[in-house]
């Protein structure tokens, strides 16, 4: 079967890479969070201006807003106050999720949004252990598989193939790497970049495979504990490896029950309209 | 972009030449050839940036340049369709790698690039992070060893960080708090307000919210949560909460609060939160609240034989035994002493009278103190409030009544209060009310009666009498004002207002009538107003009226003197220092130990109107018995209560030295008494009028005629 995951002649990456820059032309709105969420003049106020212009996109934001998540509890009325209240790298993220399509299921691998939302409250409650915004964590774990997203929308049969040929994430790497001439990790990297995503959230995807990186260490034990969690046969990878030290594998027990919990709760809030 | 027109080439080459002697930034131009991308120019700075030669940066493959790019990666930073920047690592000649931001910008044709790098790692922004870490640090050490509970919110209600101190306060670990995992700390009926309180400061408000939080082991801590709101740019809104545990303060203020509201030794609601509780009840206009009164009776002869300690464990006994017998809700209050209430809601009267037969019987059954069975019995006053009750204080004044007729009415019986009683208790109040308007604004006035000699056979003093005519009801008796006056607190000021008014009239007299001027006049003084106090007044009001002391006589009556005789003693002493005259009124009608009455600094005696009116009946005994005593004491004699020629004959002949009675002259007001001295002064006989024989040839042709009002008795 390894002469399938041969480069796919159709394959052109740059095309790939271009194919964003349109989806900023076909979803304006969203392209314009992106592109002004996390700089120092936004405010709540500037983006809910913007982000009403988008009715499905707002929504979503409000929704997100009151979910047990943020622990509202229905408290949010107001769009400005919903961009408070989630964040503007989380309004930024949900726009990215807009803007490439990933809230459309179809055009994804069956279990893009249950990794993605489990990733993210991974990060998010491993966070502060490593230093980090739980914020930004979150972020990063729901946007960490738009590299994913972006192979399999245009190379459909192709990305599930590898997929089914290469269950184990480094495996499936590098498998990427040989169909596509980059990982689909490395991708997020590059589109995150691109839009101007912090270094902070941008980091992590590309120290990723460097063990000796601290800075992709979080990422790192995330898809450790999503890979216990939804691969069946998963081989653990001990957690202080991929930590340099940082957390042992007894602590992942609690976690995982957490995650379990509350990725329902966030899928909901983030997916459903 | 300068659009579509050409640059000029000067133009071209200032910028080129700029960019090639810049040392702003490294400049590199990349070229692909033949899948390879190579350097094929660069900048003064690039060099020396990179440490390369100049031909060993031509040879080398651009990539070499990047380690952290795959192959492949490469063209993910050299696009041709459009400007791409990147964070890498970069690999110095040295052999060591500097990350830097590296912006590639595709030429218009063809395979180049125009490539810059910037170190992440300049100066400027080294020393902005060291300073922002400097502050990132201090805050979390600040925060992290505060004492003080802080929460640090990230987004929404999700926590990022929480201190030691507020791990403690709940008994968690910081895991179990951070995100929402605090918000199952806070008490589920508080959570709403913690929650409204920080949403309006994640908008930018200020606020606080009191909250329970439930430790780990289910204890509960009460607190104040404090808000700030907390702007990172770029990021959003988040919260600082600081958390003051007040548990201890406000089980402090509630124990104050208690002890404020509560009898010490029974534990009972006191009179102050009886009236709170009642007034919080109260309704004007229904009549479903009622209150039962409960006096002890006979609680003084259990005190006073047995011991305080005995009546204290006799009312810790009758509080719990009230407490048992009333209904759940009522209110059982120590209202007083040995006095009792107990308040209910929702009863009619035949309801509150069977609960006040049931308190009754309850307190009936026997108490074993110090030895002895004793059987406690209480008078009850039972009233239900009625439309007349127009609040809630009248309604407990109205049980009280009710429980001083039930003890009037032979103690240990229940007493419902009707009608009458409340009419005349109301009645009472509004005249003391009247009386005390009336002395403010000396409505209360002086009759003066005189008082004659019986060696002279003139009037040489007067008596001040206190009359107060009311508005409405008419002349009142002194009978009736002075014992209210007494009762409720407004002796001393009629005492003042009688001690003022007769100053000012004597010196009215010295300067109407010089030496024709009353003597001296008598003021009497109620054994309420006996108190050190009083010889300073008197001194006072002389000093007013710039009158000698000699001017005033102070009666006293008897009962007064005899109440506390060795303070009375002391009083007196000073009174007469102060050479003002002091006589003892009704004399003779007390118990007077005459020992003590030797003792007294007395001046007068005056005999009282009922053994002068015995003489009539040949009865002259005690008033001559008096006179001799006074006699041999050394002191004067007025027999009061003349009312013929006879009597006054009589007295004079058994030595009486002064003399006062309707016979001989009524009491006038003050212009009319300064008129009858006048008229007595003009009709003496020069040589000086007779003896005792003709007392009311003085008296009688300057008797002026009886006074319309009836004549008050001496207050």
């Amino acid at each position: 079967m390894t002469a399938s995951l041969a480069a796919a002649p159709t394959f052109d990456l740059e095309r790939v890479l271009a194919s964003i820059d349109r989806m900023a032309a076909q979803r304006p709105v969203a392209a314009q969070i992106v592109s002004v969420a996390n700089s120092d003049e936004a405010s709540a106020k500037e983006l809910s201006r913007i982000l009403s212009a988008d009715l499905a996109l707002a929504g979503r934001v409000m929704k997100l807003s009151n979910s047990a998540f943020y622990g509202m509890r229905g408290r949010v009325s107001s769009l400005q106050f919903a961009v408070t209240v989630v964040g503007f790298t989380t309004v930024r993220t949900m726009a990215t999720v807009a803007l490439t399509d990933l809230d459309d299921e179809s055009r994804l691998p069956g279990s893009f949004w249950d990794v993605s939302t489990s990733l993210a409250l991974a990060a998010s409650t491993l966070a502060p252990r490593f230093g980090q915004r739980s914020q930004d964590a979150l972020c990063l774990g729901l946007l960490a598989q738009l590299g994913v997203a972006l192979l399999f929308h245009n190379d459909p049969e192709g990305y599930a193939q590898l997929e089914a040929e290469a269950p184990t994430a480094a495996g499936r790497r590098l498998a990427e790497v040989h169909r596509y001439g980059i990982s689909a990790l490395r991708l997020t990297a590059v589109a995150l970049e691109q839009w101007g995503f912090p270094a902070a959230m941008v980091a992590p995807l590309t120290a990723f495979d460097d063990l000796q990186s601290t800075e992709g260490a979080l990422l790192r034990a995330s898809f450790e504990i999503v890979h216990r969690m939804t691969v069946d046969g998963h081989e653990d990878v001990p957690m202080a490896e991929l930590t340099l030290g940082r957390m042992t594998d007894r602590e992942v027990l609690p976690i995982l029950e957490q995650v379990r919990v509350d990725a329902v709760e966030l899928r909901r809030a983030l997916l459903e309209d | 972009m300068q659009g579509d027109e050409p640059v000029p080439p000067e133009v071209v080459n200032a910028v080129f030449h700029g960019v090639s002697v810049s040392d702003a930034a490294a400049i590199l131009v990349v070229e692909r050839v033949g899948g390879t991308a190579r350097v094929t120019w660069s900048n003064g700075r690039a060099v020396d940036f990179l440490g390369y030669g100049l031909e060993d940066l031509r040879s080398a493959p651009f990539e070499q340049l990047l380690p952290s790019l795959g192959r492949s990666e490469l063209k993910l930073l050299l696009r041709r369709e459009r400007a791409v920047r990147m964070t890498l690592p970069v690999r110095l000649a040295s052999g060591a790698t500097l990350e830097c931001i590296v912006s590639a910008v595709p030429a218009p044709v063809g395979r180049r690039w125009t490539v810059r790098l910037i170190s992440t790692a300049n100066e400027q922004e080294r020393a902005l992070r060291a300073t922002a870490d400097a502050h990132e640090r201090r805050f979390s050490t600040l925060t992290e060893r505060s004492p003080v509970p802080t929460l640090l919110s990230e987004q929404g209600m999700r926590l990022a960080h929480v201190n030691d101190a507020f791990c403690a306060l709940v008994g968690r670990q910081a895991e179990q708090l951070l995100g929402t995992g605090w918000m199952t700390t806070v008490h589920p009926d508080d959570l709403d307000t913690v929650i409204e309180q920080a949403a309006v400061v994640l908008d930018g408000g200020e606020g606080e919210a009191q909250a329970r939080l439930v430790r780990e082991d289910g204890a509960v801590r009460t607190t104040v949560i404090r808000f700030s709101h907390l702007f990172t740019p770029g990021v959003g809104a988040g919260f600082v909460g600081t958390i003051e545990d007040i548990t201890e303060r406000l089980a402090f203020e509630a124990r104050l609060a208690h002890q404020a509201n509560h009898d010490p030794l029974t534990g009972l609601p006191n009179r102050t939160l009886l009236a709170e509780y009642v007034a919080a009840r109260f309704l004007p206009g229904h009549s479903d609240l009622a209150c039962i009164f409960l006096d002890l009776d006979n609680f003084k002869v259990v005190n006073d034989s047995l011991g305080h300690a005995a009546g204290d464990e006799l009312l810790v006994e009758l509080a719990a035994r009230l407490r048992e017998t009333v209904r759940p809700g009522d209110l059982v209050a120590r209202f007083g002493g040995d006095e009792f209430v107990v308040v209910c809601e929702h009863v009619d009267e035949a309801d509150a009278v069977a609960l006040a037969e049931r308190v009754g019987e309850a307190l009936r059954q026997p108490v074993r103190l110090g030895g002895v069975d004793f059987r406690p019995a209480a008078s009850v006053g039972v009233t239900v409030q009625t439309p007349e009750h127009a609040a809630a204080e009248e309604l407990v004044r109205d049980c009280d009544i009710a429980m001083y007729q039930a003890k009037a009415g032979g103690k240990n019986r229940i007493t419902v209060l009707d009608q009458d009683a409340r009419a005349q208790a109301r009645d009472k109040l509004r005249l003391v009310a009247d009386l005390r308007d009336a002395i403010e604004r000396r409505d209360v006035t002086l009759m003066y009666q005189p008082i004659f000699d019986t060696v002279e056979g003139t009037a040489v003093s007067v008596e001040s009498l206190a009359r107060w005519v009311h508005p409405e009801r008419g002349p009142i008796s002194p009978a009736t004002f002075v014992p209210l006056a007494e009762e409720s607190g407004l002796v001393g000021g009629l005492g003042l207002l009688v001690l003022d008014e007769t100053c000012r009239q004597l010196a009215a007299w010295d300067a109407q009538l010089g030496p024709a001027a009353p003597e001296r006049a008598n003021v009497n003084v109620s054994a309420l107003q006996l108190d050190p106090n009083l010889p300073g007044q008197v001194a006072s009001a002389l000093h007013r009226h710039d009158l000698l002391p000699a001017r005033l006589s102070i009666e006293l009556t008897e009962s007064a003197l005899m109440t506390d005789p060795a303070a009375a003693r002391e009083v007196l002493l000073q009174l007469r220092d102060l050479g003002v005259q002091v006589s003892i009124d009704d004399f003779g009608t007390g118990y007077s130990s005459l020992a003590y009455l030797r003792h007294l600094p007395v001046d007068c005696l005056k005999v009282d109107r009922s053994f002068v009116a015995e003489l009539a009946d040949g009865h002259s005994e005690i008033t001559s018995a008096v006179i001799a005593l006074a006699r041999n004491l050394g002191l004067c004699t007025v027999a009061e209560g003349v009312e013929t020629l006879e009597q006054a004959q009589q007295l004079a002949e058994l030595g009486a030295t002064f003399l006062q009675g309707f016979g001989l002259a009524a009491p006038l007001d003050g212009a009319s008494t300064g008129d009858w001295f006048a008229a007595q002064h003009d009709s003496l006989d020069p040589a000086g009028p007779a003896l005792p024989s003709r007392p009311a040839t003085a008296a009688t042709p300057a008797r002026p005629a009886t006074p319309a009002t009836p004549t008050p008795e001496p207050t």
